[in-house]
């Protein structure tokens, strides 16, 4: 087990009031630098849609986590195209959502004072479809719905502490 | 300065695209570009043909960044090469320890051109 996860898994974090604040900042952040693009809170049903993409990253050691990027098929692939400068093309789509999942789940954590030592990220999961259910242990869920170019993002921390 | 030969380590091959296009961006020269999806191809790339600079990744499958720099530092033709880590992890000990183990400088994703040159430009002023 890493030293800095043994040492620290005494003191676990609990979700409070600011943590949707938070992860808003950090997926705002990683859409304006890496995608061009400014997301703001939606105000989207939580309905899954036909054809649409999850991007899930897992969280462990002091915070032990899902955390979840959910999106229409078309913002996924707006997405890819625009991280790459608009050279994407589908097949690009997973690895793209992917890497936004695991830098808003890591942009998020690094903002809350002290998780970051005590906290490692998976590597990301990708899922294309919307005919499926996740379980989750999960006790606690903190949900942020975000418009992309008029289109729903939702974010999704799903806690199993 | 002369146009630099560059290895991009990471296993998304979108973030390599990205890393190169914000490489360009921040105005420095590249002649060629070598790709690697994690340590163990990077090290076989390096072995291959030297270059003078290095980016990668830390978290990744077969071979983490970590582990790459400590095989870097055990080839003639790149224990000296400068090496930059970007990482999504904004863990300080996980930075110490790339820094400690060799690292000239890490970049945190997300990240913009002008963070990647002012990370990587002034590693390269002893290129000629």
């Amino acid at each position: 087990m890493n030293p800095a996860l043994s040492e620290k898994s005494a003191a676990r974090f609990r979700p409070d009031a600011t943590w949707p604040t938070l992860i808003h900042a950090a997926a705002h952040e990683v859409f304006q630098m890496m995608v061009g693009t400014e997301v703001q809170p939606g105000d989207f049903p939580p309905e899954p849609q036909i054809g649409e993409v999850s991007a899930m990253v897992g969280l462990a050691g002091t915070l032990c986590a899902v955390f979840r990027i959910r999106c229409p098929q078309d913002v996924a692939g707006s997405i890819a195209t625009k991280m790459l400068g608009g050279q994407g093309d589908s097949s690009q789509v997973c690895d793209a959502m992917g890497e936004i999942c695991n830098m808003v789940a890591g942009n998020f954590k690094g903002k809350i004072s002290g998780l970051s030592d005590g906290c490692m990220l998976s590597v990301p999961t990708v899922v294309m479809g919307g005919d499926f259910n996740v379980y989750s242990t999960g006790q606690e869920r903190v949900e942020v719905t975000l418009t992309y170019d008029g289109k729903p993002v939702w974010l999704t921390l799903e806690i199993s502490n | 300065m002369r146009p630099i030969r560059v290895l991009i380590v990471d296993d998304s091959a979108v973030m390599r695209k990205i890393v190169e296009r914000s490489l360009r961006q921040a105005g420095i020269e590249i002649l060629e570009v070598l790709e690697a999806g994690n340590g163990v191809e990077g090290l076989a790339a390096i072995q291959q043909c030297p270059v003078d600079l290095i980016l990668s990744d830390i978290n990744m499958p077969a071979m983490d960044g970590l582990e790459f720099l400590q095989g870097l530092r055990c080839l003639d033709n790149a224990k000296n090469t400068p090496v930059v880590m970007i990482t999504t992890e904004g863990s300080e000990s996980r930075v110490v320890e790339a820094l400690s183990a060799g690292a000239r400088g890490y970049i945190r994703k997300p990240f913009t051109p002008d963070q990647v040159k002012e990370r990587v430009t002034p590693l390269l002023e002893g290129v000629r």
